[in-house]
């Protein structure tokens, strides 16, 4: 697979702030690639600045082979994005939002009606299609945002926490959407703080912190580099303590160890990996074998 | 050209709303001024003349110079800035491969519409009410070309202000002086030669002479007209860098 993402020691800065400090990766053509990090981490930034809406001092990105300091028309075309605050007009409806993007993507006048409304009942908004955004539920406007950044059929689909805010319905309607794109062939790239989400969704997630890339694969590729299998150990002031392990075996002879405490033996999660290359136990010792 | 149909692509939305909301749209921008010359023309001004002029035929292009102003760029300021911070929809418009003077322009279009559409029943009604009052070509050009300004002038506080806040203190600071203090409702011949020169520094003290001029077709202030083209190119440009330096 080639890549459509090419991201080289990116550098975003906000005055003496350094948000984005020389992150670097590939996205292949296809894939549902995660972003995932703490609030705060630079995955905004980092999405505004591949999307050509925030400017960068240092490193490159080309998107589809193009570079989007020189050819960021061309490299705009190539994608659609759905941003983390909802950024329809939400005095209009629905379908006047979708005709105002078709508008603006320039599609010939001829063919908008019948875009709109094929793109529209792919994602089912037909019933929808004339309420005012502002009487929509989350998950309805946030599917509004999607069909408004898919309306020119982009290659490259990225969705800036798509399910920030959302129930657990809308959200898994979300899931079944992005699955869906990618199965038609289009590229996903989505920043998430929603482990479980990057865990289900993802082909390859990379993960930063304070701007930097900490970590960056599959979800076993990453689950490799802290250990497959976890021990939680609970201690008598009622902490409790991870440890990493490659084998089922290390654990097991780990536990003979702990005496009568107890303990619960099982797969490393992709929490797991995060909450240790991120430091962000949120007051669980973690420690790494 | 591409620049100018890629502006209306940008307005598009913004007619909408516009055709949406035209009757709200039209009381909103229209309750004011026929206030003004309810209150000044026929209260203050009753029997008073101006410049050899019936007080009321003096001040209504006043008036509609004022809307040119009030109108325009209230609608496109509050527009730009909460497309910007609030919806987030103006990094849409860059996404989709907008210049920055397309949007620059399309964000001014609907204002303009709007003023325009207001400044025409002002007209409408001051013919009525004075026989003084003509329409001109030279009106059918400077007025939306001071909508124009105004509305581009929007954009500019649009795109620097960061909250309702500020820009509200732009308007009590800036437009409402502006408003009153550029000969709309009196002449500015009867002011010391100081102020009269620093009021001639803003543009609607221009705009008010070249409608007023066009208007009740007294001698043509060129000068002024070049002037309120300076300042459109001025916002034009002042609008770009801002776009520019943060690409939005």
């Amino acid at each position: 697979m080639d890549n459509i993402i090419e991201v080289k020691d990116l550098v975003v800065k906000f005055g003496d702030f350094t948000a984005v400090d020389g992150l670097s990766f590939d996205v292949k053509e296809g894939e549902i690639f995660g972003f995932l990090g703490p609030n705060g981490a630079g995955k905004t930034t980092s999405i505004r600045t591949i999307t050509t809406i925030q400017k960068y001092v240092g490193g490159s990105i080309r998107i589809g082979g193009y570079d989007i300091e020189k050819d960021y028309r061309e490299a705009r075309k190539l994608i659609g994005m759905s941003q983390q605050n909802i950024s329809l007009d939400k005095d209009l409806t629905v379908r006047q939002n979708l005709k105002h993007h078709a508008i603006l993507h320039k599609i010939p006048r001829k063919d908008i009606d019948r875009l709109v409304k094929e793109t529209a009942d792919i994602l089912e908004l037909g019933d929808y299609m004339d309420k005012k955004v502002c009487d929509l539920s989350g998950g309805w406007k946030r599917k509004t945002s999607i069909v408004c950044a898919i309306i020119h059929q982009p290659k490259v689909l990225l969705l800036d926490e798509p399910t920030a805010g959302l129930d657990t319905r809308s959200r898994h309607m979300l899931w079944d959407l992005v699955g869906m794109l990618n199965s038609k062939g289009t590229t996903i790239f989505l920043t998430t703080h929603y482990i479980e989400e990057a865990e289900s969704l993802c082909n390859r997630v990379a993960i930063i912190n304070h701007g930097k890339m900490v970590a960056m694969g599959t979800v076993d590729e990453l689950r490799d580099i802290i250990g497959r299998v976890t021990v939680e150990t609970t201690y008598d002031d009622g902490k409790h303590r991870q440890e990493y392990f490659k084998t089922m075996e290390e654990a097991k002879d780990f536990v003979q160890t702990i005496g009568d405490r107890m303990y619960n033996i099982r797969r490393t999660t992709l929490e797991d990996v995060f909450l240790v290359l991120t430091g962000e136990s949120g007051g669980i010792d973690d420690e790494r074998s | 050209m591409s620049v100018i149909t890629d502006s209306f692509r940008v307005a598009w939305i913004d007619f909408m709303f516009i055709k949406r909301n035209l009757p709200t749209v039209l009381v909103m921008s229209l309750v004011t001024p026929l206030l003004y010359i309810l209150a000044f023309g026929y209260g203050f001004g009753a029997g008073a003349k101006v410049d050899g002029f019936d007080y009321i035929a003096f001040m209504i292009p006043g008036v509609i110079s004022m809307s040119t102003m009030t109108s325009c760029f209230n609608n496109v300021a509050q527009k730009v800035l909460v497309q910007r911070t609030y919806y987030k929809s103006f990094d849409e418009l860059f996404l989709c491969s907008m210049k920055p003077t397309a949007v620059i322009l399309g964000k001014s279009w609907a204002g303009m519409v709007r003023s325009i559409i207001s400044c025409a029943i002002l007209y409408i009604v001051g013919m009525l009410l004075t026989q003084d009052m003509h329409l001109t070509p030279q009106a059918l050009v400077i007025i939306p070309l001071c909508c124009l300004t105004y509305a581009l002038l929007g954009v500019v506080a649009g795109m620097l202000a960061n909250s309702h806040l500020t820009l509200g203190l732009f308007t009590t600071l800036v437009i409402t002086p502006m408003s009153f203090l550029s000969g709309t409702i009196f002449s500015l011949d009867s002011l010391p030669d100081v102020a009269q020169w620093v009021l001639y520094v803003l543009p609607l003290s221009h705009s008010t002479d070249c409608i007023r001029a066009s208007v009740l077709e007294t001698s043509f202030p060129w000068i002024s007209l070049c002037i309120i083209l300076i300042y459109a190119t001025a916002f034009i440009l002042i609008s770009r860098h801002l776009i520019m330096k943060g690409r939005n």
